[in-house]
């Protein structure tokens, strides 16, 4: 592995690593105010045991969430140096907005956790409710960043060097909007439907049933809501970067040519020596409705760009797929949720489709990051800085990413290990 | 502008070190053997540390946000150079916050999961706060060469040697004895207050020890540190004013005065980290190119604008809040239900 690659390697297994927490960290607090808020007004002490496990859940992933943070913050210097030199200053706007959030949330989730019988019972409410608000608000002001480096603004580029830097139009930048829409939704999606999954599971097996249904109903219509919303704000993504990366739709989509009523092709395999699609279906036009809402619009192909700048298609393309088949799939999901709401009652096979569910939204989140990060490359700054120009100048970073490997593998087989312990404490608590 | 940056570092620096730091001094306590003291020890490390410590460890995090957004020169130089240390110091960072949380969240308490976690944050709290001296030492030694590529010069040379270690070893003692120090307010049992004084009293005494050994070990260097302060009087009153400090220290602690005695050790740590500034401001490093000073190394006004009135906002904030934290939890009859 030569260094470029084991840096990109590290950067994407500590952010692929770091987001599962995030995202985490950014929804089980919603809901476990929810679970709270039942306690406090109808007093009813299974939604109060319901609170304290999810709030000792919240503990555990925050910690590991925000050890994971803290390394991100020294890796964008530690691996891409050549990056921060320009970018820090455009837009460490976002990052300081977000450090406000986090430090904000770092004190309520201290008051929170340790505060049960030092405040008044809705001061202790509103803190633990304020641990998600600023989680969430943090989520919004970091995917800034990243939309910037999808679409740079709010500077002048001369003979490679940033001038007339104007951080708040960097951090307003095109991207943004589009990318933290569909980024909070999928925390959202992906963490309510992998809980509620959990809880069915638990339901199903005859543990605790009350203490698990009202669970799965609280986490579900957080999940359902958002799996059911997701398809449009994933649309509107598309539509932006067709606008925005012509290059990455064309990965995603496999689109080799130009061409006019361009065609949507489902599945299939991009061959990039023959730019064709293998095995795919096509639907004629669909693509160029979508992108651009005209049946007859064009579609810029990769062959506009030269071959260098050509991020890997296969990957791309496949990643995609698979956020697609699983937003499609959970968004069904969903409405037949809300649908046997209406009717009363979960028939079991359905809540055996919400188990298989739960670990869905988690790999959306991540085939879409790949889709983001990977669809952007050769660049770190769209059109602008090359990712091979960025990467420190440090040698073995081979070591660098296997030291993480094997740090964050510990971590989650300690964390997957200790989560266990606590459902099986469940049981004991409260009865099979 | 920068003016205010560079406070702002500093004052994050000097909160770090103290409430960071005492975290840090709490998990190298837990080391040393205490016998039957121990689970009550511990329970008392447990609430003490268990609300506050992801807030004090967000100062860290703003340090280096600081930085990469208002001086990014000095940000990527640091991370280029110190790669080494930095990367041993987030291992440490990681495997601390995990063990100690991990400990108190287990759902299930056995003897010996709990003796595993409690190792791991012992040893990590200890190896973490070496390093964050180590990475000190090496911010303003003149080795740190930007354009150097070879493998000993570039990455190892500008950490290595006894002066760093040294300093490392003294941020222990410091962090040790704050923590101690801290703790005997943090429980009514006599003989765990008893055992917290008597820590006190041996890190006190190795704090001066250490103290003593960075002074020896930077003959080594460059520029040695008997020589940097003769230079400069008000250096030499800053820690003669530290170390005169010991006296109100341990007068404090013989009136069972809690809150003063924090005070004051504070107080001396505050002293050590001005003196530390003031031996080398305006320079955040000191390469072999000469120095990178705050001043010439900033980014662009419109960006050290915004950092301000996101620190200022933020401070609004956080600061309250803060306040509010410590109040819940730190002060006597504080808002109890
Ligand atoms: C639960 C997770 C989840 C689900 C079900 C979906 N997505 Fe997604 N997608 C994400 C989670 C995600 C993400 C992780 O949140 C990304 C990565 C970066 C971003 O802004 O959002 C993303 C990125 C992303 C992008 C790239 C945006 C960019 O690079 O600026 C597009 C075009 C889509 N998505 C489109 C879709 C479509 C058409 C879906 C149809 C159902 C869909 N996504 C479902
Ligand atoms: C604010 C948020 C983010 C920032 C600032 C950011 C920044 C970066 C940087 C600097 C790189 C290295 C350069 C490159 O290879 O393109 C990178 C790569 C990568 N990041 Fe992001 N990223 C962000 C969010 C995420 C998230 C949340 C994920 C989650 C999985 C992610 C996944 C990746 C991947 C997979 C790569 C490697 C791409 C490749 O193979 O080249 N990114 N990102
Ligand atoms: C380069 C990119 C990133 C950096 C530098 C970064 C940095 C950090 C840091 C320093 C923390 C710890 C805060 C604390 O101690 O409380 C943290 C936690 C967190 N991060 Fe990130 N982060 C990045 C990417 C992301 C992304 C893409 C998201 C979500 C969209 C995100 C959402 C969060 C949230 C919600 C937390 C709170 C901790 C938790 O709940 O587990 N971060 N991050």
């Amino acid at each position: 592995m030569d260094d470029l690659v084991a840096a990109r390697a590290t950067m994407a297994f500590s952010l692929g690593f770091h987001i599962i927490f995030a995202a985490i960290g950014m929804t089980m607090p919603f809901l476990m105010s929810v679970a709270h808020f039942l306690y406090l007004k109808k007093k009813d002490p299974v939604y109060l045991g319901l609170t304290k496990l999810w709030m000792k859940g919240v503990a555990i992933l925050f910690a590991v969430g925000a050890v994971s943070g803290t390394v991100l913050s020294f890796e964008l210097g530690l691996l891409w140096p050549g990056f921060m030199q320009y970018a820090g200053p455009i837009i460490g706007m976002p990052f300081s907005w977000e450090g406000t959030a986090f430090f904000l949330e770092a004190i309520a989730i201290g008051l929170f956790l340790y505060g049960w019988d030092r405040m008044s019972p809705w001061v202790h409410w509103t803190t633990g409710l304020l641990v998600g608000v600023t989680g969430f608000v943090s989520g919004i002001f970091v995917v800034a960043a990243n939309g910037w480096m999808n679409a740079p603004a709010g500077f002048d580029w001369v003979n490679g060097v940033a001038q007339n830097v104007d951080p708040v139009k960097a951090m307003f930048n095109r991207a943004w909007p589009h990318q933290s829409l569909h980024m909070q939704l999928a925390a959202l999606q992906a963490v309510g439907c992998a809980v509620g999954g959990i809880h069915a599971w638990l339901y199903l097996r005859g543990v605790a049933s009350d203490l698990n249904l009202k669970a799965l109903r609280i986490a579900m219509v957080i999940g359902a809501s958002a799996s059911i919303l997701q398809p449009f704000a994933g649309h509107i993504a598309g539509e932006s970067v067709a606008e925005l990366q012509p290059a990455k739709l064309a990965a995603m989509e496999g689109h080799f040519k130009t061409s006019r009523h361009a065609a949507l092709t489902v599945g299939g395999l991009p061959d990039v020596e023959t730019q064709t699609m293998k095995w795919g279906v096509e639907l004629p036009g669909l693509l160029s409705l979508l992108a651009h809402r005209d049946l007859n619009a064009e579609v810029i192909g990769l062959d506009k760009y030269p071959r260098e700048d050509w991020p890997p298609v296969l990957i791309v393309h496949v990643a995609f797929q698979v956020m697609v088949a699983i937003g499609s799939a959970m968004a069904l999901m969903g409405v037949l949720y809300f649908w046997f709401v209406r009717r009363g009652k979960f028939p079991r096979w359905f809540l055996w489709v919400v188990v298989a569910c739960a670990p869905l939204g988690v790999v959306a989140i991540e085939a879409g990051w790949v889709v983001t990060e990977v669809g952007r490359q050769p660049w770190i700054i769209y059109g602008l800085v090359r990712t091979k120009d960025a990467v420190t100048p440090v040698p073995g970073m081979v070591y660098h990413f296997g030291l993480f490997v094997v740090l964050y593998l510990c971590l989650a087989v300690a964390t997957v290990w200790l989560l266990r312990r606590q459902f099986r404490t469940v049981q004991q608590k409260f009865g099979g | 502008m920068i003016d205010i940056l560079v406070c702002f570092i500093g004052a994050s620096l000097l909160l770090y070190v103290l409430l960071g730091g005492s975290d840090f001094g709490a998990g190298i306590i837990e080391l040393l053997p205490a016998g039957r003291l121990r689970e009550a020890q511990k329970e008392v490390i447990n609430h003490a540390m268990g609300p506050v410590w992801e807030a004090n460890h967000m100062w860290l995090i703003l340090i280096v946000v600081i930085l990469f957004m208002g001086f990014p020169t000095i940000f990527t130089t640091l991370m280029i150079a110190l790669h080494l240390p930095m990367l041993a110091l987030l291992v440490g960072i990681v495997v601390r916050g995990a063990a100690f949380t991990f400990r108190h969240y287990d759902a299930v308490q056995e003897k010996r999961s709990q003796r595993i976690y409690t190792v791991l944050f012992g040893l990590s709290s200890l190896w973490t706060s070496l390093w964050l001296g180590i990475i000190a030492a090496s911010l303003n030694r003149g080795i740190i060469d930007p354009a150097a590529r070879e493998v000993w010069t570039a990455w190892f040379a500008p950490w290595w040697g006894v002066y760093p270690l040294a300093v490392g070893l003294f941020v222990v003692c410091i962090y040790a004895f704050l923590a101690s120090i801290y703790l005997v307010g943090e429980t009514e049992q006599p003989d765990l207050k008893k055992r917290f004084l008597r820590l006190a009293g041996w890190f006190n005494g190795l704090v001066v020890l250490a103290g003593g050994l960075v002074f020896v070990a930077s003959t080594t260097e460059r520029e040695s540190l008997p020589s940097a302060f003769l230079k400069n009087p008000l250096n030499l009153a800053v820690i003669a004013l530290a170390t005169l400090l010991f006296v109100a220290l341990w007068f404090f602690v013989a009136k069972r005065r809690t809150m003063l005695t924090r005070i004051v050790a504070s107080g001396q740590v505050a002293l050590i980290l001005l003196g530390w500034y003031v031996l080398y401001a305006p320079n955040a490093l000191i390469t072999a190119r000469g120095p990178l000073s705050f001043y010439t190394e900033a980014a662009p006004p419109a960006t050290l604008w915004q950092l301000v009135l996101a620190l200022l906002i933020g401070s609004l904030f956080i600061f309250p809040s803060i306040f509010y934290l410590f109040r819940v939890f730190k002060l006597p009859g504080g808002a109890k239900h």
